[in-house]
Parts: C-alpha cells; structure tokens; sequence
C-alpha cells in the first residue's frame, strides 16, 4: 500500500465480508427505524480498525447515494417539503463545515505514528456519538413507558416545544406549505446547524433531523422523514465532497457498504409495514443502547492512546473485543429480530384470503 | 329540488341566510351548529376533535377515527334531514360534504372584514381590535379544520357552484339568487343523485353502529355501501372480528348484504369497463395478494349517461329497473318491490367483483360519473388506500387523448391527494418481473460486476488518486469523481436489488 495513504487500510476476504455484513445490518436497521444506520456502520467499522476520521467519511459518502435513491419514493409520495429542506440545509452545510473541520484538526493534530495516530479524532467521535446516541435511546424508552401506560397512547408526539415555540413568535416567521407549519427562522438555523454538526461528526443527522421536525417544528411524521431523506441526500454529497476533498474517503468501503445495505434497507421498510409501532420504537432504542455501550467500551484505548490513562496496551484487545461483542450483538439481534417479522408477515400476507359474505332477504316496502 | 351546502367564515351572516332562503321555500333547513349540540347530546367528542386538529394538526389514528366518526355522524344526519331531496344546510365546509351528490347546489357566502368585524362586534360585544384578532385566528382554524379533516383547500374556487359576495348583494336578493338557481335543471335529484344519497347514508349509519358497538369500536374499520351492500374492510390484526361487523350491521335498515374483507389497505383500481379475465385483474389481483390488500372497484363512465344510459348507474349487483330510474318522484328511499328484470350493462363491475369475492380480496365497487372533480372526490373519499391504479379510460378518445388524459389524471391524484398512482400500463414494470426486466437486471449486475473488480483489481491507484500524492495534486477532480461516482453506483445496485426482491416476490 501506499505510504502516503496510511489511514486506509488494507481490505481481505475476511474483512470485506465483515464490512458488507456492517452494511446489510445497517441497511436493515436504516430501513426499519428510518435513520442512516451509521450508529451501527461508523463505530462497526472502527471495531475493523478503519480509523474514525475515515469511517465518517466513508459512511456520509454511502449515505449520499443512499439517500438520492430513497429520497424520490419519499418525494413521488408527497412527504417532502423540498421548502423546509433548503432552509436547514442552508445552515446545516455552516454545520458539516464545523464539524469537518473539528475532525480534521483533531486527526492531524494527533500523533503521527502507528495506533496513535487518529486516536483524538476517534475519542471525540465516540465521545459524542455516546452523549447523542444515548439521550437519543433513553428519551424513546422513556416515551415508551408513559405511552404504555396510558389509555390513549396513539395521541402522536408531544407538542410542548411547538406551543412553547409559537408563544415566543420569533419574527420572521416562515410559512413552510407541505409540511403546513409555521416556523421561526432563528429556531431553523439553530437546528440545521446541529443537524449538519453531528450528520459531519458521526454520520446520523437524522437523529436529530427528524426529531427536531417533528417536535420543535411541529412536522407531520411522514413529511419529516422524507424532508430529511432529501436534506441527507445533499448534507451527503457536501460531506462526501468535504471529505473526499480531504482525502479521507475509502470508495472501497462504502461500496462494500453498498453491497449490504441496499439489499437490507428494502427488507428493513417491509419490517416498518409489518410490525407493530410499539415494537419498533421499543427494539430500535435498545439497538442504539447496545451501539453506545459498545463505544463507550472503546474509549479507555484512545484515552491510553493519547496517555490520558495509563493502561497495559495488552487490554487493548480485550477492550475491542468487548466493544465488537456489543456492536455486533446489537446489530445482528435487531436484524434477527427484524427478518424473523418480516419474514413471518411475508408468509402471513401469503396466506391472507378472506372474504365473508352475509346475504339477507331484501326488505319491502 | 336541489339540497344547498351554505359555506363561509364565521359571522357572514350565513345562518341568516340560510333562514330565509328555508321561510321562502318551505325546506328544511340544517345548520352545523345544531348538527354540533346534536352530536354532542350522543357523546361525540366534536370539541375534543376540533381541539386537536387545530392545535394538534399531527395526524394520528385516534384522531383520524374521530375525524370519521364525525363526518359519519354529518352524513347521516344530513341524510336524514333530506325531504323529497330537499335541504338547505348551514356550515363550516358544507360545501364538501356529501361527496359525489350531484344535486347539490355549493354555495361560497363571503362578506368584507368591515362587515364581519361589526357582525361579530354585535354578536360578541367585544371592542373591534379583539374581534378583528378573533376573526383571523377563527379563519386560520377553518382553514386547518378543512384541510386536515377533507383534504382540502377551504377557498378553492372550483369546489364551489357559486359564490355570494355580501358586498354589493343584499340577503333578500341573495335568496332570491338560490332560488332562482335551486329551480335549474342541473340541481334537480334524479334518481341516481337520490341512489347515491341512499349509498352515502347507509355506509354512514353503518360507520356510526360499528363506532357505537362495544365490540368493533376499537377496530380499524373500511365501509362502503352501494345499493344495499355494505363492504366492510378490517386489519389482519382484527381477526375474528367479521362476525361482530355482521351483527352489527345486518340489522340496519336498508342493508342487504354485508361482506367483510380482511386486509391491510386497499388499491384503488379505475376503470370504464372491467373484464374478469383481463391482464390487468391477474396483476392487481397478484399486487393484493402480495400486500395483504384489498381491491376496490371504481367504475368511471361519462357523466352524459348518469341516470339515464342503459346500464343501472352506481350499482354494482343491481338487477332491477326502479320506477325510480324514470320519475324521481317514486323514488322509496331505497326500499324496491321485485320488478321485471332487465339485462343492464355495469362495465362488468358485478362480475368482477364477484370475482375478487371468491378470492378473498374485494373492497366493494362503485359507478362514479363524470371525468374530473367527480373522480378526484371519489377518490378523495375511498379512504384506506395506498395505490390508485387508472385501467383504461376515456375509451370514447382516440388512442393519444386518452393516454394524454390518464396521464394528467395520474399527476392530479398523485399532487392533489397525495396517493401512489400508476397506470395499467405500468403495472408489469413496475411490480412484476418480466422479460425486461429480466435483461434489465442482466445488464445492471454485468456493469456493477465491472464496476467492483475494476475498483478492487487497482486499489493502490483508487486510493493513491482518493488520499495519496496524486490526491495532493488533484484534490478537486478527486472529490468531485467521488460524488459522481457514488451515486451511480448506488443507482445501479440498487436497481439490481430492487429487481431481485422483485423477482422473489417482496416489495
């Protein structure tokens, strides 16, 4: 390999495969819960040894294509407001910008032989990935477990923010017609900024994307899901031409990438059709708690790395199996667990043929 | 006699209208006020309803269950306030309920500011600049009320007969307007309008039992009523629950027939005439099989043959000639004595649907005449569907026309209702794989076969020109190669893919 390229790494049999069974994981997991499914790419190909900076950048550049693919059924479906797209993405590309930067200052900035090197820029994507991912799990248990309980639990998202938004009236005011929402445009820069920071940090803008629509724009579900699909496929392509600009995006990686999860995002959405919302909401948060577990178990090796702590470099390997464990844990029970559904409702929908006929005596007059 | 929908913003004095226009006709008259009181009394939650769309406007299933139960509780009410086919009713989006009645005559009552505000000023007695407040909050929940709960823009010009601008018209001469109009030809009930009207209570009443019985409150319920035949459709995850529906809907008046589907949607297939055996049934019927849904027949003819063509309009089914197909006037309510039967022609509607019975997947059927805003509120109305397929149509036009219309057809539904759309002719590319798509597939995997091995056969260039010295010297061209690159790449597998779930059968 070149010596010039040293932050790629060197792709066998063994890890291609590891790395297209990442991404049909991930592709499943994107379809089914509706983000990237980078939560689980990113870190998984970090477990392989991709370097942070390089799993970033390779996940944003296979979200891009992805996400043009996905983007025109959303939009032939009506649930894009291309409107609302171009104000966040305006302020989301100040984020990607910022977040590029970051990674890039902290990848260069870090040792510059061997492990070491990149192990900044690693301990910051992990660092956030954790505080992000975790708020993002605990909130959907949380919400869960009220919902459970009470009577009515399909009353759709809480609207304490819009209403608290509303009361604010922060001119100007912008009037967004598919999604038919009023918004401030301060309240839109602050969340395209962080939409466009973490989608360049750890490649899951819509975690933040969606959420941020539906409970602080006040945007109907289905309109935000497709509005941040057509938002990812252009936060995508500027953080691919970011990266690549930089040189840190691996082709090989993200078509391996391609490889899986464009096979297991069409399985991932039969399984949203299929199951039950309850379960949904309930598997995905314990996915993410699994990937965060998993990444938090990594960062004792880049804080050693950078001789934050002192620990016995032989616990290395511990360390990363035991991250491996969960990520994959994570990843290849929720697909189990998803394909068991799907396939189950596939043979069901097979056998469904029913019809019941009721004749009655016409009545007279 | 036609029935007449008075629609307008609050305080335009619409009600009054409404009166006198009832004192000099002598009909009965309706207003969405006492039709509130009225559901309130039963135990609608109208005001929780209202509550939610205008400040929730996120759609969910309890509130789209309420939103049904509500216009279910409208229809029927209004249904039953007609007498000899006369009505006058007063309300927020009258204009919009009844869908697909032909006899009625949709007025737009519309009045200045100045004149609401000192309306409203008297009504309210509030001081000017609360009322004027009041006013525009009021016209912005209208507007959030009509479009979540009948999808649909509440001033758009062309859902209304007939606008009444208080302005420069009096009340007096504005009654003297609708009768005027009212006594037109266009607005008179014929049998078909009254025929429909009778589907529409029926499929109403039906709604309301199933809402009020304890046990099919709950369920996710599809109805539709055409002559007599009620045609429940339920979620898979319902199952059982088809006995309950027939209990509860048996007993009601009018019902002949009751059939329940279990499905999880329903496509939605248009067309003039319907032939059993055809392409397009195989295929439908193979993409409902494939989804778990349902098929709901909407047979489309020329408006020129309602009431009067030789086959026996909305009726699917029907084989006996009412009196009332002739004079108006005879017409029972739907309640018919055995008559001599005639052979009719229903586009094979009745044989199709007998068809999809027998393999479990029908939605009902229904005639809809005419070829624009009558499709699209029949469309509008069917509810539960998550694909509109548009078979041949338009047959009386050349081979170019007719293509041209379904083609604008399609883009209407698909922009306006925001529904799949897809034209008979598109069926085999797009759900079934055939021998295009066999060559297709062929293709796609030949060049992303390439694409790989050209990609991981030269890997110290890829990644010398992605991140090494070459890069160093080419940052520009290597970026943009990669957002180019990316995406066809994308685009081909997953073309490949989509084809090869295709093959199997999952979409």
């Amino acid at each position: 390999m070149h010596h010039l390229v040293i932050h790629f790494l060197h792709i066998n049999i063994s890890m291609a495969l590891q790395v297209v069974l990442l991404g049909f994981i991930g592709g499943v997991l994107s379809g089914f819960i509706g983000s990237g499914g980078a939560f689980f790419m990113t870190p998984g190909m970090m477990n392989l040894g991709v370097q942070g900076v390089v799993a970033v950048a390779s996940n944003i550049t296979h979200k891009f294509g992805k996400a043009m693919v996905g983007s025109r059924k959303h939009g032939e479906a009506g649930n894009v407001d291309k409107k609302l797209a171009v104000f966040v993405l305006g302020t989301a590309i100040i984020g990607i910008q910022i977040a590029v930067w970051i990674i890039s200052m902290l990848f260069k900035g870090g040792a510059s032989h061997g492990s070491a090197k990149g192990a900044g820029a690693n301990l910051y994507i992990s660092v956030v990935f954790a505080t992000i991912l975790a708020f993002v799990a605990i909130s959907m248990l949380r919400d869960l477990i009220k919902s459970s309980g009470q009577e009515d639990s399909g009353a759709g998202p809480s609207r304490k923010i819009v209403d608290f938004m509303a009361r604010l009236n922060l001119p100007p005011l912008i009037y967004f017609k598919v999604a038919d929402v009023k918004v401030s445009l301060w309240v839109i820069l602050a969340v395209g900024i962080a939409t466009g920071y973490l989608a360049g940090t750890i490649g899951v803008g819509g975690f933040i994307g969606v959420p941020a629509m539906i409970y602080v724009f006040g945007v109907p579900t289905a309109v935000a899901t497709g509005t941040e699909l057509y938002l990812a496929m252009f936060m995508g392509a500027f953080g691919a031409l970011s990266y690549a600009y930089q040189g840190f995006v691996d082709l090989r990686l993200t078509m391996l990438l391609y490889l899986g999860s464009l096979l297991g995002i069409y399985l991932g959405v039969y399984g949203v059709k299929v199951v039950n919302e309850k379960v949904i909401r309930l598997v995905t948060s314990l996915i993410i708690l699994l990937c965060v577990l998993s990444r938090i178990i990594a960062i004792p090796i880049y804080l050693r790395q950078l001789d934050v702590i002192h620990l016995d470099p032989k616990w290395d390997v511990y360390f990363n199996l035991a991250s491996k464990f969960f990520l994959f844990a994570s990843g290849i029970s929720g697909c189990l667990v998803i394909l068991f559904f799907v396939m189950r409702a596939y043979r069901q929908r097979r056998k469904i043929h029913k019809t019941l006929q009721v004749e009655r005596v016409p009545l007279t007059p | 006699m036609p029935i007449i929908m008075i629609s307008s913003a609050s305080h335009c004095s619409a009600e009054q209208l409404a009166r006198d226009l009832g004192r000099k006709t002598g009909w009965p008259t309706l207003s969405r006020k006492e039709l509130a009181d009225q559901a309130h009394a039963q135990g609608i939650k109208l005001g929780r309803l209202e509550t939610s769309i205008i400040k929730k406007p996120i759609i969910n299933e309890r509130l789209a269950r309420e939103k049904e139960i509500y216009l279910a509780y409208v229809t029927a009410a209004i249904c039953e306030n007609v007498r000899d086919g006369n009505l006058i009713y007063q309300g927020r989006a009258g204009h919009l309920l009844l869908p697909g009645v032909q006899q009625r005559l949709r007025v737009g009552l519309i009045a200045p500011k100045e004149m609401r505000i000192e309306t409203a000023m008297s009504d309210l007695h509030l001081p000017r600049e609360k009322v004027s407040i009041y006013l525009d909050q009021i016209d912005e929940d209208y507007k959030k009320w009509v479009r979540y709960v009948h999808k649909a823009q509440w001033q758009d010009p062309g859902l209304y007969d007939f606008f009444i601008n208080l302005q420069n018209t009096s009340l007096s001469h504005a009654v003297d307007l609708l009768v005027s109009m009212a006594s037109h030809s266009d607005y008179c009930p014929s049998a078909e309008n009254l025929k429909t009207l009778d589907n529409i209570y029926l499929a109403a009443r039906a709604k309301m039992a199933l809402a009020n019985s304890d046990k099919t409150r709950s369920a996710n319920l599809w109805v539709l009523a055409v002559d007599g035949v009620v045609t429940v459709t339920y979620m898979p995850g319902q199952k059982g629950i088809d006995q309950e529906i027939v209990e509860v809907v048996k007993p009601l008046e009018g019902c002949r027939k009751v059939q329940c589907t279990m499905a999880e949607t329903n496509i939605l297939w248009l067309q003039e005439r319907f032939l059993g055996a055809a392409e397009n049934f195989q295929h439908i019927t193979q993409i409902a099989q494939r989804w778990g849904a349902a098929v709901e027949l909407m047979r489309v003819a020329p408006s020129s043959s309602a009431g009067h063509d030789e086959y026996d309009s909305s009726v699917a089914g029907e084989t006996q000639k009412s009196p009332a197909d002739t004079d108006p006037s005879l017409y029972t309510g739907g309640v018919e004595d055995d008559g001599p039967e005639t052979v009719q022609d229903d586009g094979g509607l009745e044989k199709t649907l007998e068809e999809l019975v027998s393999i479990g997947r029908s939605a009902g059927g229904k005639t809809i005449y005419g070829a624009g805003e009558e499709i699209m509120e029949a469309v509008k109305d069917s509810g539960n569907c998550s694909l509109v397929v548009l078979g041949e149509m338009f047959l009386d036009k050349g081979q170019e026309t007719r293509k041209r219309q379904i083609r604008e057809l399609a883009m209407n539904v698909r922009e306006r209702l925001k529904i799949p759309v897809i034209t008979s002719d598109e069926i085999k590319g797009r759900f079934f794989f055939g021998y295009r798509q066999a060559i297709k597939l062929l293709t796609y995997a030949a060049i992303v076969v390439c694409i790989y091995v050209a990609v991981f056969a030269s890997q110290d260039i890829i990644l010398n020109f992605l991140g090494g010295e070459m890069h160093e010297k080419i940052r520009v061209i290597s970026a943009i190669s990669v957002a180019l690159f990316v995406p066809l790449v994308a685009y081909l597998y997953s073309t490949v893919t989509g084809l090869l779930l295709k093959l199997i059968g999952v979409d």
